[in-house]
């Protein structure tokens, strides 16, 4: 399933440099703009990769941490993480 | 009455540009080798028009309205957004909008039902193959996006009879035209996902045999059997399916692979042989 605002929040990010440039100054203030539910909110503040990944598109996600900045062999390896969690958790029912 | 003088396909990673410096000598040279050949052809077969089909990667469409297949008929398109594609010379592209409202026609009347886009911004997606193949100044382009991103994805075997449909539709265009089509994306690849940076040559030899092949329903088996189990960005293929359905099973060439790790795809260049059957 998707996340339509955090999917929102992610497409908007990489539609606007400037848009990205105030992110990455003050994340809090972009993200009051958006009603986002409250674990997707954490999941944003905490770099949370697995999560966010199963609630949007695969290049959205990509293109989100590029613009807020996560090193690209960080998000190489979350993302990796995060398909071996959600591999064991449907492997376990 | 027009005709289709050429058609072609071509990958399109970012990091051909936006990583460029990164790229191994050797992997540049067989970048350029075949980009510059894929432009040389396009431009040898002098099309006044060229149909380019490629994905929009979240820059014309987003969840709250998603196209499955988008035919632009603007006067003239943006040039891309993104940032990093702030030198391509393209800033507005020549449309054509006669050549674009004949297709959608021929698409109604073929029991097809194809979005429409009066603006469109063709992104890297359309404008590296252009851009790397010296197409200076390019001719009209006719945009046509496939939703090749996000599920649910129009069929292989659809993307294979649009292909058939738009070579009708170029024949039965009334004025005398040279019409050329290019489809960008592919081959395996996959972007922000668990396998994000692998590269599947195996599958990529081997679909390129299909193509060389010729023959539709083994390509079709063959797609529809392994797409689901390789990263998102094969999904793209799609695009080359509906050349490949164009051509009319004519031969394929393929004018470069280069398996590039520094740019996460598996990078192929091709055209198909419109002179003679195969």
């Amino acid at each position: 399933m998707r996340d339509y605002w955090l999917s929102k929040l992610f497409f908007d990010l990489q539609s606007s440099p400037a848009l990205g440039e105030e992110y990455r100054a003050d994340r809090k203030k972009i993200l009051d703009r958006y009603p986002l539910k409250p674990e997707a909110l954490a999941a944003v503040e905490s770099n949370d990769v697995a999560f966010l990944a199963s609630r949007v598109n695969p290049y959205l996600l990509r293109f989100y941490f590029v613009v807020a900045g996560m090193p690209e062999k960080e998000f190489l390896a979350k993302v990796k993480t995060a398909g071996a969690d959600a591999a064991a958790r449907s492997s376990h029912g | 009455m027009a005709s289709l003088v050429g058609v072609y396909a071509s990958s399109h990673a970012p990091l051909i540009i936006r990583g460029w410096k990164d790229i191994s000598l050797a992997n540049q040279r067989e970048l350029s080798s075949a980009m510059t050949e894929l432009g040389r052809r396009i431009k040898a077969a002098r099309p006044d028009v060229l149909i380019v089909i490629s994905p929009d990667h979240w820059v014309n469409f987003f969840i709250n309205n998603l196209p499955s297949i988008c035919v632009g008929m603007g006067e003239m398109h943006e040039g891309p957004a993104e940032p990093w594609m702030k030198e391509c010379p393209y800033k507005k592209i020549p449309g054509h909008p006669q050549l674009a409202s004949h297709i959608l026609q021929s698409a109604i009347e073929g029991d097809f039902e194809p979005s429409v886009s009066h603006h469109l911004t063709l992104d890297h997606g359309f404008c590296i193959p252009l851009w790397k193949g010296g197409l200076d100044p390019l001719p009209p382009i006719v945009p046509i996006i496939f939703n090749d991103l996000e599920p649910p994805l129009p069929s292989v075997r659809r993307c294979l009879q649009w292909g058939n449909m738009l070579a009708e539709a170029v024949r039965s265009y009334p004025e005398d035209l040279r019409v050329a089509i290019l489809a960008t994306g592919g081959l395996s690849h996959s972007i922000g996902e668990p396998t994000m940076g692998e590269i599947d040559e195996p599958f990529d030899r081997e679909c390129i045999r299909y193509f060389q092949k010729g023959d539709e329903r083994p390509l079709l088996e063959f797609l529809n059997d392994r797409l689901p189990t390789i990263g998102n960005g094969a999904a793209e293929i799609r695009n080359w399916v509906a050349a490949h359905g164009a051509a009319g099973k004519r031969g394929f060439d393929l004018i470069g692979y280069c398996n590039c790790p520094e740019v996460y795809v598996g990078c192929g260049f091709a055209s198909w042989n419109l002179g003679a059957r195969a």
